[in-house]
Parts: C-alpha cells; structure tokens; sequence
C-alpha cells in the first residue's frame, strides 16, 4: 500500500573531539555533500530536508533549521527538525522516510548532527545547575542493576569495549582509535560512574551523518546498490513510574516486536545477519541483546563472552565501532542506521560484515524511554 | 587578543538567560510540607500509586490528583541502586570529590526518587537493600521553591545509613530506577 | 493520498503566565480533545508533539510531555521542535502509510518564563547575526520598514489589523488582548520600535493545544462535520533577512501553491501574523482576496502562545468548518525572523 523506500546515499565527517576548521553549518555541509556524491545526486535533486539533533543548549542555537536552511540547499523546499532526545538520529531516519513511503517527497536529504567542541554538554545536560549527573551518571545504576541480575562476569564489560575499539580501527571515520587496546587497558582505565570505567565509556565527538533517501524509482536507477527499508518503528515509554524496569524496556520490546513483524522476521538471531546498536556504555550491548530478543534474559552477555557479537562472530554488532568509538549525540543514532544501510550495500569498507542480506539500526534515548529501528535489506520487500 | 597573522578560531559567547518558573501549586503544597518536615504524595484514587513527589495526576492511568489524594510518607526507605560520580568540571558545577548518589524507595511511595545523596557512609560500603532515612536540613535552611520539583529541593540535604538489617531483594528488585 | 481530516480541537486558555508546569497545562488539554473526538486513547495509532526547550528553560523539557498522553504502555510517538503545525504535517504524512488511521498531535509553551526578546535572538545564525542580538521584534520591525518602504501599505494599515484583531478577540474566549478600539487610536500610540507600535506587536502568553486525526471513512463515524485536509505544504526561505525581499513571503507563497490554496475559494482564513504587518504580507503571498474573512478569532495578535500559535490558527480553521458552518478554510503557521519558514493547511468540510 504505500512506497518502497531505498537509502542510496551516505555520508559521514570524521568524528573528532574538535572541529576547528568547519562552523556548525559547514559540518553538515560536509557529511551532506558526502551523501550527494554517494547517491549520485545534486543539491537540486533533493525535494525535501529532514533534520535532527539533540537539546539546542548543546550548541546554543535555538531551532537551527532556520539558520541551516540556507547550508542545506533547502531554499524554496520543506525543512524539519525532529527531536526525540537521543534516538533523535534515529527518528530523524524514519520521519525522512515516512515521506518517501507515504508518496509526498521522492528524494529526502536527511542529516542529523552535533557540534559538542562550540557547547558545553555536560552543562547543558545538567540545565546549567550544578550537580548534573551526565549520561554515565544517570545508566549507571542501570547497569548495575543488570549485573546484579544476570550475575554476569565483570569482564564482559571490557570485552564490549575492547571488540568495539578494535572496530573503530577499521573505520576511518571513528573518534576514539586506541591502537594497542586491551582488556587490562579497560580494566585498569579510571572509574567514572562506579560501575562504568573511562575506556567503558563514549567520548564526545563533533560530527554528522547524512543519507539520501529516495522512492522505488529512485532506488532501481541507483547505479551503486540501494538499502532497501523494510520496516521502521518508533516507541516512547513514561521515563519514571513506580515499577518500571529501565534495563529491559518494554518500549525498546515493543519497537523491536514491530519492526520485526513488518520485515517478516520471526527469529530475529538467525535472521538478522548485522546490528549496529546504540551503545553508549559497554554493558549496553547485553542489556540490548536481550531487549531486541537475540537472546535469553539474563543471558545477552553470553553473547558478548562466547565471541557471536564480534566482527568475525556469528552475529557482529557494531562493526562500526559504534558510539562507544563516536558520539557526535544528536548524530549518533543516524550514524546506526547508516553503518547499516552501508553493511546490506556492501559499502563498509574494512569493516564490512561478510554476506549481510539483512541489517538492524538502533537508536535509543532519553531515560532508556525513546526508540527508533529500522530493517534493511539488500533485497527489496 | 591574537598576534598578527594567527588565525582566531573561536570565540568565546557566553550567553546568559533568565528564566522565572512559577510553582505549580501542587509543586507549592509538596515544598511547604517539606518544609514543615512531612514528605507527602498523591494516591492515585484508580490504581492507589503512592507518587512522590506529587505531580498533580497519574501518568499510568491520566487521572488528575489533588490536594483530596494527599497521604503522607515515611522519611525513611531504602537503597534500590546507585551509582558513584566523580564529578566533570562544567561552567556552574559546584562539586569537586567523588560522591554518591542514590535512588531511594521510602516506605509508603510506590516508586523510587532518584538521585538523592548518600551520607554518612564509606562509599565501598553502599549497596542495595540499605536501610535508610533522611537528614532534615536545618528549618531555616529550608527553601520550599527550591528543587521545581526535582527530588526532594533543599529541606533534605540527603540519606544517611540507619543501622537496621537490609531490605531482601524482593523489596527493591522491582524498583531499580 | 489518503484523506485525512481534523476531528476535534482543544486549547488551552492563553494566558499572561501559567502557574502550571507545561505538562498540567497540556493534560487537560489532551484528554479533551480525545473526549470531543469520540475515540479513546487506545485508538490513537501515532502521537506527534512540538514544543521549544528554550522557551521552558531546560533541556529535553518535551520529555515530561509524555506524561501528559498516557505513554503507558509505550506508544508510536515522535518530536518535532517546532510548532505543532509542523508536528501535525509530520501525523498526516504517517496517516499516509495505510497502517494507522488515529493520531494525537499536541503543542505547548511557556513563553513568560523568560525575556523572548533575547532568547529568540538564539534562532539567528550563531556566528554573525546572533551576536547582534538582533531580536525578533526588531527584525519584524525591520521587515515592516521594508512594505511601507514598498510602498505597499501605509502605518494606518497596520493600525487597521491590529484594531480588527482587537474587536474579533472580544467575542475570543481565549484571547489575551481584545478591545472595542479603533485604527485611530492605535495610530496615537507611541513606537515601541519604529515603525511598529506596542499594538502592532502580539502578547507574550503561555498556551497549549491539541487536534485530533482521522484517515479516511472512519472520520465521519466520530465527527459530524469534520475538516478534511485539502493541501497541505511548508517551505522555507533563506535565513538572513539581508538577501531577501522582506516586503513579500516568497515560502508564503510557494506554500500556499502547492497546498491549492487557489484552487476554490477560501471564505476564512486564520493566519499566524504574530506582528500587523505580517498579516498584509501574508495576505498578498497566499492570495486572499478582500472578500476573505482573516483572523476572526482575533490572530496571533491577541494570543501567541509560541510552539502554538499555527496549531491554534488550525484548529480556529477547523472550528470554522465544525462549529461554524463554513466550506473551505485555511491555517496557516510560521517560524523564523521575519516570516522565515511558513506553512498552509488547505480545509474543506463534506459537500
């Protein structure tokens, strides 16, 4: 009933703790025009821009569509900013093809982006009060709390931290290269948020993402292979509520039972062949194989032990590195989402995933209550 | 100021916004019980959650509460999770050595409150299921506006371990917010 | 497309300043629109919202929005930081899709809580023209400057809108400023910045508002005369006010054109001109005759709850066609300095 949809274009800078040489303006110019080049497209091919980034204290631009609109060729075209904290990435991917899938727009330039160096995110997480706790502050209890019911070892921890940095080796656009990094390394690194380490941790990246998504028609005459989406969804949950479980969201289940229903997935562990999810602190990625049902409660740390989520592994999650190796925050969860498109079309380079048919991107946010996923495939549906 | 010929590659904009947040009256009515040392919240009058503090409705069923749904709540409760900070130095950050930082489920509410400190013990020694209760700050160090609802404000300057055996995992399983 | 129309409508009182926090001032708002629309939460497939983090004061402030809806369990939603005119494109756009045929869009604000004239100087470009704190009544200002310049309209023309918006705002329950005035008697008033006077600027008023969606038949099964969405379009024009014609909306324009604004005509149009002049320009851009009814609630010049005021011009529009009888109406919102980014949201009831 409605419009395939087939990502045909991704771009990404290079994500770094500081970007001195590019304004805000000319960061998303540069993953933007990255994309464009990828998809084989122009500036005036576009119809529509979609954009998406996190709090505007981060930079202190209020609305920056506005300010943007020119740096983006959207004179004269719709321009929307979604935000939905730090899936924002995510959602802002899945608003871009909601208009190509309902035939409104047929070729969307969607770029999500944050400039931390021109901010400062700590305050601004905080709301400018002292005290502010900051991502790592406010999860830790989270993870705690999961170790404290999986009884999972404390290495696994350093092991997600370890397999994602030797990713970022890989991928020439990564933050955080550590060279010689180590399980002793991560161990040994300062505590944070007790329980999380440094090395467990993400840094804070300057950077964007850009795609370029398009119609069926757009998506046969791509010369280099499309994405094709097969299924998006979206889940918010109340942050706070007597008895709400914050380990295992039932918004994250939900979002991920839909998504899978759309794409015709029934056994998500045999039939998803690359994930990239967010993962901010390393023991996300157990707590996140659980909520996206590749394995047991309790059990998602197997996984990580027993070497499936390697790149070499059975079922390689961040191949990219992931947000533990770049977290440009409101471009985060769009990089997921393109580090996907890029696996089904075969354009990721070193850390390509052998034979990946069908891909998972994942964004999540706020207090582990805003969702955002979406299928890929190689095939279209 | 640069030297000729160096290129500036920042410059530094420190802008300052005002901003007055008036008390909403079910906020105002939590801040002045505190002040006169009582923890209060609402009942929910369809599903009898406990909220504090109160928020003048439930969220799960969308049923407004009022001053009518007001039942008082312990000061006392217990550690559910926490998380130790060693704080990052930002423009207003007033904290400087490691602290912790507990959520607290109080005899009587049905949810945890978050981010309450903990006080008057080592921090290797915190874990769940502790048994806790509040440290009143002096009365006239109690500000009733203070906190705009986050936590408990001023009149509570944190947690302090009260002794008693800790609470089984069936207590706070449930509630590690 | 789909055919999607509005259902019900609910706003909150505009007022000076709110003693509730946002999320108070929007549970009522919300359970009433769902109330007027004779649907249940259950039914509602897609949430949209919009609102401004620096208008509340705090980051992510849209996050406790959530509790206002009923989140639980978890529910298809997303967030747009803007008005919740863009928030309901977003909804129509997913209505599209054939899957859902219920969304809930809602906008909120608390512009009291600090001085607008400096926190929308944060809108501008961060490197050049927001260290000029150039304000947005000043750049309104500017852009009133620019039409009589044009010589397209005279001071006394923009007394006139705002007098009208003051005489419509009476019968307004929702109206902040009203009055039986005359054009005359704005005229007199001194400047507030040349050439507009205090009249000529809207109130800084706290609001909230939410509309309800439906696709297809099953309009017509809850709501006896609903508000079809005919057209529906945004654009956006360049940012600086410096390189465009600021005496015309050229986004104006193209939106209404690609929304058919002219394809039959429009008997009432509710038009987002926070500033008097605004509304001269927009007339001209969307092409409404003299014959037109604009603003009869009173515009954005009585009550501009900011993060509202489209939605609330939509909703006035949808009234229209439910409450008051009318055929084919128009809602029109907008962002930026200057009439930046403007869109149009063509209505029709049932012939």
């Amino acid at each position: 009933m409605s419009e395939r949809c087939a990502v045909v274009g991704v771009g990404q800078t290079h994500h770094v703790k500081v970007r001195d040489d590019v304004s805000l303006a000319g960061l998303l110019r540069e993953a933007s025009i990255r994309a464009l080049e990828d998809a084989e497209l122009d500036w005036k091919d576009i119809d529509s821009v979609v954009i998406g980034t996190a709090p505007d204290s981060f930079e202190g631009v209020m609305m920056p569509e506005l300010y943007l609109a020119d740096a983006l060729g959207a004179s004269g075209k719709p321009i929307m900013r979604v935000h939905t904290a730090g899936s924002v990435g995510g959602s802002t991917a899945i608003v871009a093809s909601h208009l190509i899938q309902s035939g409104v727009r047929e070729r969307v330039l969607t770029v999500a982006f944050e400039k931390q160096s021109e901010g400062d995110t700590t305050w601004g997480l905080s709301g400018g009060r002292s005290g502010g706790v900051g991502a790592g502050g406010y999860f830790a209890p989270h993870i705690r709390a999961y170790i404290a019911r999986s009884k999972a070892p404390e290495y696994v921890g350093w092991m997600v931290a370890v397999k994602d940095r030797l990713n970022a080796l890989k991928n020439p656009y990564a933050h955080l290269r550590v060279e010689d990094i180590s399980l002793e390394m991560v161990r040994d690194s300062p505590m944070v948020w007790e329980p999380v380490r440094r090395l467990e941790s993400c840094p804070a990246s300057d950077g964007a993402c850009a795609m370029v998504l398009t119609n069926e028609k757009g998506g046969d005459a791509a010369s280099k292979p499309p994405a094709w989406v097969h299924g998006t969804a979206m889940r918010s949950e109340l942050g706070q509520f007597p008895g709400r479980d914050p380990v295992n969201p039932k918004g994250g289940q939900d979002c991920a039972a839909d998504v899978y229903a759309q794409a015709g997935i029934t056994n998500p562990r045999e039939e998803i062949d690359a994930v990239e999810c967010y993962v901010p602190f390393s023991w996300y990625e157990p707590m996140w194989m659980e909520n996206l049902g590749f394995a047991d409660l309790g059990k998602g740390w197997t996984l990580t032990e027993d070497g499936v989520t390697a790149l070499d592994g059975d079922l390689p999650v961040n191949a990219s590195g992931g947000v533990l190796s770049s977290n440009p925050i409101g471009a985060s969860g769009m990089l997921r989402f393109a580090e996907a498109a890029l696996q089904v079309r075969g354009l990721a380079g070193e850390h390509q995933v052998e034979d990946v048919r069908t891909a998972l991107g994942h964004a999540y946010g706020g207090a582990s209550q805003f969702f955002a996923m979406w299928i890929l495939r190689a095939a279209k549906p | 100021m640069s030297e000729q010929g160096d290129v500036i590659k920042f410059m530094p904009q420190v802008i300052s916004l005002d901003y007055i947040v008036r008390t909403a009256p079910v906020n105002a009515e939590f801040g002045r019980n505190m002040q006169a040392g009582r923890v209060t919240g609402h009942k929910c009058p369809q599903c009898a959650r406990v909220y504090v503090p109160p928020k003048g409705f439930c969220p799960i069923c969308v049923v407004e509460t009022s001053k009518a749904d007001e039942v008082p709540v312990t000061d006392r409760g217990v550690v559910t999770s926490w998380t130790v900070l060693t704080p990052i130095q930002y423009h207003g950050q007033n904290e400087r050595e490691d602290y912790a930082l507990a959520s607290i489920l109080l005899d009587g509410a049905s949810g945890t409150i978050g981010q309450q400190r903990l006080l008057d013990v080592p921090l290797p020694e915190i874990r769940m299921g502790m048994r806790v209760e509040a440290v009143w700050a002096p009365e006239d160090k109690r500000n009733e506006d203070d906190g705009r609802g986050w936590g408990f404000g001023s009149a509570i300057t944190g947690f302090k371990p009260t002794g008693e055996p800790d609470a089984g995992p069936e207590i706070y399983e449930e509630h590690q917010l | 497309m789909r055919d999607v129309a509005i259902v019900s409508f609910a706003q909150a009182p505009s007022l000076a300043a709110v003693d509730k926090t946002e999320t108070q001032m929007l549970y009522p708002v919300i359970t009433s629109a769902i109330e007027r629309s004779g649907l249940g939460r259950k039914d509602i497939g897609f949430t949209c919202s919009g609102s401004a983090d620096y208008l509340a004061g705090a980051p992510f402030a849209f996050v406790s929005n959530l509790e206002a809806t009923g989140a639980w369990p978890p529910i298809s939603e997303s967030h747009v930081e803007m008005d919740g005119a863009f928030a309901l494109y977003e909804a129509w756009v997913r209505l599209q899709h054939g899957d859902v045929d219920v969304a809930l869009v809602f906008s909120s604000g608390v512009s009291s809580r600090g001085n607008l004239r400096e926190i929308l100087c944060l809108q501008n470009d961060p490197y050049y023209l927001m260290p000029l704190w150039a304000d947005h009544v000043s750049l309104a200002a500017l852009q009133a400057r620019a039409l009589l310049d044009a010589g397209l309209a005279k001071e006394s023309d923009l007394s006139e809108v705002a007098a009208r918006a003051r005489r419509n705002g009476q019968a307004n329950p929702n109206a902040q400023v009203s009055g039986d005035v005359t054009a005359d008697e704005l005229l007199s008033e001194p400047y507030l910045v040349a050439p507009l006077r205090p009249s000529d600027c809207p109130p800084v008023s706290d609001g909230a508002a939410a509309v309800i969606l439906v696709a297809g038949e099953r309009a017509r099964d809850v709501c006896e005369r609903p508000a079809w969405i005919r057209g529906i379009d945004h654009r956006v024009d360049p940012h600086y006010p410096g390189v465009r014609d600021l005496s015309t909306s050229a986004s104006a324009a193209l939106a209404a054109a690609n929304a058919g604004v002219a394809d039959a005509p429009i008997e009432v149009a509710e038009l987002a001109a926070a500033f008097s002049h605004e509304e001269l320009i927009l007339r001209d851009a969307l092409g409404l005759g003299d014959d037109v009814d604009v603003n009869p609630s009173g515009g954005a010049l009585v009550a501009n709850p900011m993060m509202v005021s489209g939605l609330i011009r939509i909703g006035e529009a949808f009234r229209q066609i439910n409450e008051k009888g009318k055929q084919r109406t128009l809602g029109h919102a907008t962002s930026g300095p200057c009439l930046q980014q403007n869109l149009v949201c063509v209505l029709e009831a049932d012939s």
